[in-house]
């Protein structure tokens, strides 16, 4: 984001304190974003449009308190997000579920050789099914959400070293386990 | 650290499958809904706590007055019988 956008989305905020209205602007901007990010953590088309809407609604009830901390607002509504796909998940007491694209599984691994073949995939998948959970929670905003490490920890509430250090060892458990080049920019 | 299970996805979710979800326009009426619920509590509890201090204020009056002395006139009165 540049530094002109960051501005110009700042005078968004100051406005919506004032009109609620004034924050439409930054829903259709985010919409998709914060949309995305909750599907790929339920699976449920449904679910996420309500949890969605729930995520603007607390945002906008809490517009009061925004304060530029150095990251775009969208970092903010990715935390709200996520705390609301965490209250659902403890609410309903089920295993947390991460929907991921084949394409972006893809992406992530760059081929070392030619046999990135479908069994590999089930692997890969297989063996993201033992990581710790928040190591993939880390993977997919870095990997999948394109986040840098400053703005994982302020979503996570981690420190910054906290994360990098999660990424480092579910990849190099990748690297060691299937050989493979990850796509990594460390 | 909870348990999760990771499913693959084939295909990518497209915009216009997220379209159906958005409307800004209940997200206001939501907002405003919680705003007025937010707004009657605050004012419900108002009142509550003051409701609470005016009781705790007259039990306490209540109860200085039981605590109080008894009229010195009766205590230190002598009556004098004139047979």
């Amino acid at each position: 984001m540049t530094e002109d956008e960051i501005r110009k989305e700042e005078q968004v905020i100051e406005r919506s304190k004032k009109d609620p209205r004034a924050f439409g602007e930054l829903y259709e901007k985010y919409f998709d974003r914060i949309f995305n990010y909750i599907y790929r953590q339920t699976d449920d088309e449904e679910l996420a449009g309500d949890l969605c809407s729930q995520t603007f609604v607390n945002a906008l009830n809490n517009i009061n308190r925004y304060e530029f901390r150095g990251f775009p607002f969208s970092a903010w509504l990715y935390k709200i997000a996520g705390n609301e796909v965490n209250k659902h998940y403890r609410k309903n007491k089920g295993n947390k579920i991460f929907s991921i694209e084949e394409l972006k599984v893809r992406e992530l691994v760059e081929q070392g050789t030619d046999d990135l073949n479908e069994e590999l995939i089930t692997q890969l998948i297989r063996y993201m099914n033992e990581l710790p959970t928040d190591m993939i929670q880390v993977l997919e905003l870095r990997f999948f959400e394109d986040k840098d490490f400053k703005e994982i920890a302020f979503i996570l509430d981690m420190t910054e070293s906290g994360a990098k250090m999660r990424t480092y060892r579910a990849l190099d458990k990748l690297r060691t386990n299937f050989n493979l080049k990850v796509k990594y920019d460390g | 650290m909870g348990k999760h299970e990771i499913r693959l996805r084939r295909q990518r979710m497209s915009a216009r499958g997220s379209d159906r979800y958005r409307n800004y326009n209940a997200v206001l009426k939501q907002h405003g809904n919680e705003k007025r619920i937010k707004q009657i509590t605050r004012i419900f509890t108002f009142f509550l706590l003051i409701a609470v201090i005016i009781i705790i204020f007259m039990a306490i009056t209540r109860w200085e007055k039981k605590q109080g002395p008894k009229p010195q006139s009766k205590t230190n009165s002598t009556s004098v019988k004139l047979v």
